[in-house]
């Protein structure tokens, strides 16, 4: 996911999910890579939820599982999150709260950030050998929050998937990771009520039939908040709105919903101030992994300081952070000051300065790899505050990822281009000569359009991100335009022709590289509105390896094919890779902090008071 | 009969960035009660500032003032200032130059006289109402119950003028200054205020100051006559002498600038030639010698004093010609 | 009198639709986000786009969509739905009024009271230490950055962050229906900082008015008749030196009472100035275009409420 990577909250979007090649069958190969403890843990294969949470894998000594109940939590917001809605939101600070409200089939236990637990499941999906069928059983005693109060069955996760198609809806990954459904089109033409591919043989079984064997890719999605229940009956009239309204009338499956009065419209949302979580009535604990200590969970939103709004983290007048990590300036006092009130987690994602590689100059591969050479990636990173905020990135899988270590992990692929983290002005030199400029410099005079983020860190590195171009010649001319508008208009757009985007990036999903690499690099994923494949890379052998990877079955395979596949669009060199961010999260000293590790922020169900 | 008011070597001046202002210059005179004292002088010339003196409104931080201002047997240059607020609007009372911009803009004719009342008498607002609409009454003004909620700008110059007298004579001060009560007036409506003053002078008794730079206007009201240049007075005299028998060369020139019936039109004006002088700093001995044209050497050395025209009389001059000289027809 | 005012309604009525329009255009001419585009999630293909387009009218030319814009607007006080988050724009707009009433009203009593106070000192006691010193540090409160102010405050007496910590800080706002005193001092500091600079202008602008008008000849007047020095420059002075404050007054608060967004960015402060901030940065138009009208609807009526009121104070202005 993209959309709000870089902003100003300086946070980027990540989902919360388990690789999609979650059957029986892998679970056995995990086990050969993963420590016992959490490959059990993440086949959660049977027994009841307090069992497979009890298994949930090794605890770092700063982590503590177990709390005192009770109290309130403070969570301090910059921003609101992109949507209420648990079916549209794609945006790792939503997924902090549908974390602890909604049930998804599969979910994270706060210490995989690799392997689901089931949630609504009992057990994992079972993937047919030929990838074309997925199953999963539901546990039979989950119950909807006030005031729908009933237990949640297979149909009701069916109008959680089929609703996320509707317009009034507009899900932004379901067609990236569902589309291959039987029965999606025509649903989404209105020619058919429901999609006849999700079948729900009893009210514990839900089914799901692919016309591609693209399993493991769905069965990993649904740790998405996509497949949370929805009851239909109650839901409907919402959705029949445009847009739809059910994110302000949710119901909650989780252990905690957002405060609601008798008929259940939201009293504890208003947005860009506020969500206020309370215990969820129906919610039982036997059937849960969560441990759900606190009472209320207070989220402030519009702490559009984060100077300040750190410091009263820091200083206890609040709890956590949410959508925003400490600016530079607090995170080297906390580092020297007070490190145990400092998180620092792998995001899963990275970012890049996209060359266009189907407009001149960048069209030529020599020409690309010179700009790779020369840019000082340090001076990239030191926008962001440097080594502290991660890794300088040498390919594209980050670390934590499937594939990561396959490709090369943190030294790279092993192409001199991307060996020297300050640049190599000579090696430049040498693939500008080879690409047609004998003088080693940029001779084609014309300018260059580069669109990027004004303000804050995000104009920065656009800023050094132009001076480096211009070592060989280059003319960019930068245009500095807000985020939204950076994507959506110009480099979403390929008629918009901009040569260079200096503030990409790209979150995995869950932890599958092809969450990181098919949408970004995909010759076919290239689409007129809100493209993600910012250089527009249509190389046949990347894309002939992708549509082979996508359908490999078992963990080991999987990271192998798309790690090769890492290495070869390095080998293209379509974007200048240059850092892998770490994400900072930051507490007061009265609460035991639980970081999720799978998406890097504070997990309501597992974080208590001290 | 006792003098009302003796004003004795009154000195004011103002310190001010470009330095030190003398606008009064020493300057005596007496105002016996029901008399009027006509003082003439062009604007600069310490007329106004003067009396404002004396009605202690020119007090201030950067103010020095000087001599004596004995009224009813009370100095008012050391009189306190509740003192002095005591005497103000009740035992002496002013009339301005502009009606228009001397009423309050903002409050009805009748509020303003209702507060000149109440300041000084401890009477009900309607008892005030109505002593406000008798005074109306009396200086002229018809429908004066009703115009007492009307505003200063619905009103014409000369009523507002006639307001500002009854608004003067509320309290009937024993004296009245009037500072250029007609010169912000058509030329028919001055005559018809003279004649308004003059009457309301002869009902009630009052003495008065009328300050104006017009010897047209105080041939018509004033008993004694004190013509004033550059903070001193320059001649003195009851008003018949001093048309009759003008000493000082300014105020022959001021005689002069005045248009008359009987004289030659085509002679025309003749304005004295020349501007004010410089208050800061004054020429040297009599001050209006640069304009003066009967100066001679003596005239820039010494500063001529104040004395009688001729020996024992009541006639007032200070110029350094011999008598025989400012009499002669230049 | 009465023709006046419904003349000038009309014309407030024209302005408002006038400043719909120009916020439309400007909406479609300047480089904004594309708000389907930010609807329509990861590769969407072309159908859901133009699906999403439709729902939210942005296929029509946008003279239809304007047009459609103001018949809900006008027949149903419907501001249409925020793109962002679905909810009615007028429930966020009134959900954001009270707390920038709160903040404006409490400002402005306080930097009337402070301005007022002192500008009167300043200028009965002209040229003294006391009227240096007080304009000097007015001066330096008309410079002084809104933002920069309420970190310093924050930082120096903010209950969890500052030096000195007595008042409630950055995110401490509370309805006043919720808990009086809370409100009250959650907003104590936010009100000092939003009225240093309007105390300090308003007090220059009052002791160079009140110095005006202590020269001129009806307060001569006033003197002449023996009033007292205090109610010479209270009800003479102050009276005519405060008339052109009172219109700068009703623009100042028509403008706050539409958002003070610097004030209520560094405090936190759920008001309107945030609400239209965060929906530019979304290019969520509904919303921008709710705030935009409802910022030149305070404007215009306090305009209206200005010269209406003017005619009251000062007795010659009289309207046909």
């Amino acid at each position: 996911m993209s959309f709000n990577f870089g902003s100003k909250t300086n946070r980027p979007k990540a989902g919360k999910e388990g690789t999609p090649m979650k059957s029986i069958r892998v679970c056995s190969a995990a086990l050969v890579a993963l420590m016992l403890s959490l490959a059990v843990a993440a086949c959660g294969s049977s027994g009841s939820s307090s069992d497979s949470s009890s298994k949930v894998g090794a605890v770092p000594a700063e982590q503590s599982l177990t709390g005192k109940t009770g109290g309130a939590l403070t969570v301090l917001a910059s921003s609101d999150v992109d949507y209420i809605d648990p079916g549209a939101a794609y945006y790792q600070f939503t997924f902090m709260v549908t974390g602890a409200t909604q049930r998804s089939l599969f979910s994270f236990g706060p210490d995989d950030a690799v392997d689901p637990v089931p949630d609504l499941a009992t057990e994992a999906a079972d993937v047919a050998s030929d990838g074309k069928t997925v199953t999963v059983k539901i546990k039979p005693n989950v119950k909807f929050s006030p005031p729908v109060n009933r237990v949640a069955t297979s149909s009701d996760v069916k109008y959680a998937i089929e609703r996320a198609f509707l317009p009034t809806v507009a899900n932004g990954y379901a067609g990236a990771y569902f589309g291959d459904i039987i029965g999606v089109a025509e649903f989404q033409d209105g020619k058919a009520k429901d999609i006849s591919g999700i079948a729900t043989p009893d009210a514990t079984t839900i089914v799901f039939n692919l016309s591609r064997g693209t399993g493991g890719v769905v069965a990993g999605a649904l740790a998405l908040p996509i497949s949370a229940p929805v009851p239909k009956e109650y839901a409907a009239k919402f959705d029949a709105k445009n847009p739809s309204t059910y994110g302000v009338n949710q119901v909650a499956t989780g252990p905690y919903m957002i405060e609601a009065d008798a008929k259940g419209a939201l009293t504890g949302y208003e947005p860009g101030k506020k969500i206020n979580l309370v215990r969820n009535p129906n919610w039982d604990r036997a059937t849960d992994f969560r441990k759900a200590y606190l009472d209320t969970i207070n989220i402030e939103e519009g702490n559009d300081d984060t100077t300040v709004a750190s410091r009263q983290i820091l200083k206890g007048n609040a709890q956590v952070n949410g959508d925003f990590g400490p600016p530079p300036p607090v995170l080297k006092q906390i580092v020297s000051s007070t490190p145990d009130q400092l998180a620092l987690t792998p995001s899963g994602g990275l970012r890049y300065v996209s060359l266009n590689t189907t407009l001149a100059p960048f069209d030529n591969l020599n020409v690309r790899k010179a700009v790779l050479a020369v840019f000082d990636r340090e001076a990239m990173r030191a926008t962001r505050g440097g080594s502290l905020l991660g890794p300088i990135a040498n390919h594209f899988i980050p670390p934590a990822m499937g594939g990561f270590d396959e490709a090369g992990g943190l030294n790279g692929t092993g192409v001199d281009f991307l060996k020297y983290p300050s640049g190599n002005l000579a090696l430049a030199k040498e693939y500008m000569k080879k690409g047609g400029f004998p003088s080693g410099m940029y001779t084609g005079g014309k300018e260059l359009l580069m669109v990027g983020t004004s303000g804050g860190a995000a104009q920065k590195a656009s800023e050094v991100a132009a001076a480096q171009l211009e070592k060989l010649g280059f003319k960019p001319k930068l245009r500095l335009v807000t985020q939204d508008s950076m994507y959506t208009k110009f480099c979403n757009v390929p008629k918009a022709k901009v040569i260079i985007c200096p503030n990409v990036g790209w979150l995995k999903d869950f932890s599958d590289p092809q969450t990181i690499l098919d949408p970004t690099f995909n010759g076919k994923n290239i689409v007129e509105v809100n493209n993600s494949n910012w250089p527009q890379l249509n190389d046949a052998a990347v894309n002939s390896a992708m549509d082979k990877a996508e359908v490999v079955v078992g963990a080991d395979a999987r990271n192998k094919a798309w790690a090769n596949i890492d290495r070869q669009i390095t080998a293209l060199a379509p974007a200048v890779p240059w850092i892998w961010d770490d994400t900072a999260n930051i507490r007061s000293t009265d609460v035991a902090g639980v970081i999720n590790k799978f998406n890097s922020n504070w997990d309501l169900s597992f974080t208590s008071l001290k | 009969m006792s003098a009302l008011l003796t004003v004795n070597d009154l000195k004011v001046s103002f310190d001010t960035e470009d330095g030190v202002v003398h606008a009064v210059e020493g300057v005596s005179y007496e105002v016996e009660p029901g008399k009027t004292l006509g003082i003439v002088g062009e604007s600069g010339s310490g007329k106004t500032v003067g009396t404002l003196t004396i009605m202690g409104l020119t007090r201030a931080a950067n103010t020095t003032i000087s001599g004596q201002a004995i009224f009813a047997g009370e100095d008012l240059l050391t009189a306190s200032e509740q003192q002095m607020r005591a005497i103000r609007g009740d035992e002496i009372a002013m009339i301005f130059q502009d009606p228009l911009s001397s009423l309050h803009p903002f409050f009805t004719i009748g509020a303003q006289l209702v507060e000149a009342i109440q300041v000084h008498n401890d009477v009900s607002k309607s008892a005030a109402r109505s002593r406000s609409a008798e005074l109306l009454t009396m200086v002229g003004l018809s429908d004066a119950r009703d115009r007492l909620s009307s505003y200063p700008h619905e009103f014409s110059g000369g009523m507002r003028q006639r307001v500002m007298i009854a608004m003067a004579l509320a309290n009937e001060p024993r004296l009245l200054i009037a500072d250029e009560p007609t010169t912000a007036l058509d030329v028919t409506v001055q005559a018809q205020i003279l004649e308004l003053i003059a009457d309301l002078q002869a009902q009630t008794g009052t003495a008065m100051i009328i300050i104006t730079h017009d010897l047209g206007v105080v041939a018509e009201v004033a008993d004694e006559i004190a013509v004033m240049y550059a903070g001193r007075i320059v001649e003195q005299a009851a008003v018949g002498e001093l048309f009759a028998n003008p000493q000082h060369p300014y105020t022959r020139g001021l005689l002069a600038s005045i248009p008359r019936l009987d004289r030659d039109r085509s002679s025309g004006l003749d304005p004295i030639a020349g501007r004010p002088p410089s208050l800061i700093a004054p020429p040297s001995g009599c001050a209006f010698h640069p304009r003066c044209p009967r100066a001679f050497d003596r005239c820039p050395a010494e500063l001529p004093p104040l004395e009688p025209a001729a020996a024992g009389s009541e006639h007032l001059v200070a110029c350094l010609l011999g008598a025989a000289e400012r009499s002669e027809k230049q | 009198m009465i023709r006046y005012i419904l003349r000038r309604l009309l014309w407030v009525v024209f302005l408002l639709f006038a400043v719909s329009f120009i916020t439309f255009v400007i909406f479609y001419l300047l480089p904004s986000a594309d708000p389907a585009a930010l609807r329509a999630g990861r590769q969407p293909n072309p159908e859901l786009v133009a699906t999403i387009r439709r729902q939210l009218g942005l296929d029509q030319p946008w003279y239809v969509q304007y047009g459609r814009y103001m018949k809900n607007l006008i027949f149903h006080f419907d501001f249409g739905f925020s793109y962002q988050n679905g909810v009615p724009v007028r429930q966020l707009i009134f959900s954001r009024l009270p707390a920038s009433i709160s903040l404006a009203a409490g400002a402005a009593v306080l930097w009337l009271v402070v301005g007022i106070g002192v500008g009167i000192i300043a200028a009965v006691r002209p040229r003294t230490k006391l009227d240096r010193a007080s304009m000097g540090m007015a001066l330096v409160g008309i410079s002084a950055p809104v933002y920069w102010l309420g970190l310093v405050a924050l930082y120096l007496f903010s209950s969890d962050i500052g030096l000195i910590p007595i008042l409630p800080g950055a995110n401490s706002y509370v309805p006043l229906s919720e808990d009086p005193f809370a409100w009250f001092t959650s907003l104590i500091m936010p009100w000092c900082v939003l009225a240093v600079s309007f105390a300090a202008f308003y007090s220059r602008l009052l002791r160079g008015n009140l110095t005006e008008v202590l020269s001129e000849d009806y307060i001569r007047t006033a003197r002449a008749k023996g009033l007292s020095e205090r109610r010479v420059v209270f009800r003479h002075g102050l009276r005519s030196a405060i008339t052109p404050i009172v219109t700068i007054f009703g623009l100042d608060l028509g403008i706050l009472l539409g958002g003070a967004i610097l004030t209520e960015t560094v405090f936190n402060i759920p008001g309107i100035g945030r609400l239209s901030y965060s929906s530019i940065v979304r290019s969520d138009l509904p919303v921008i275009q709710g705030t935009v009208l409802l910022g030149a609807f305070f404007i215009v009526f306090a305009n209206l409420f200005v010269d209406i009121f003017y005619a009251f104070l000062d007795p010659r202005v009289r309207y046909e």
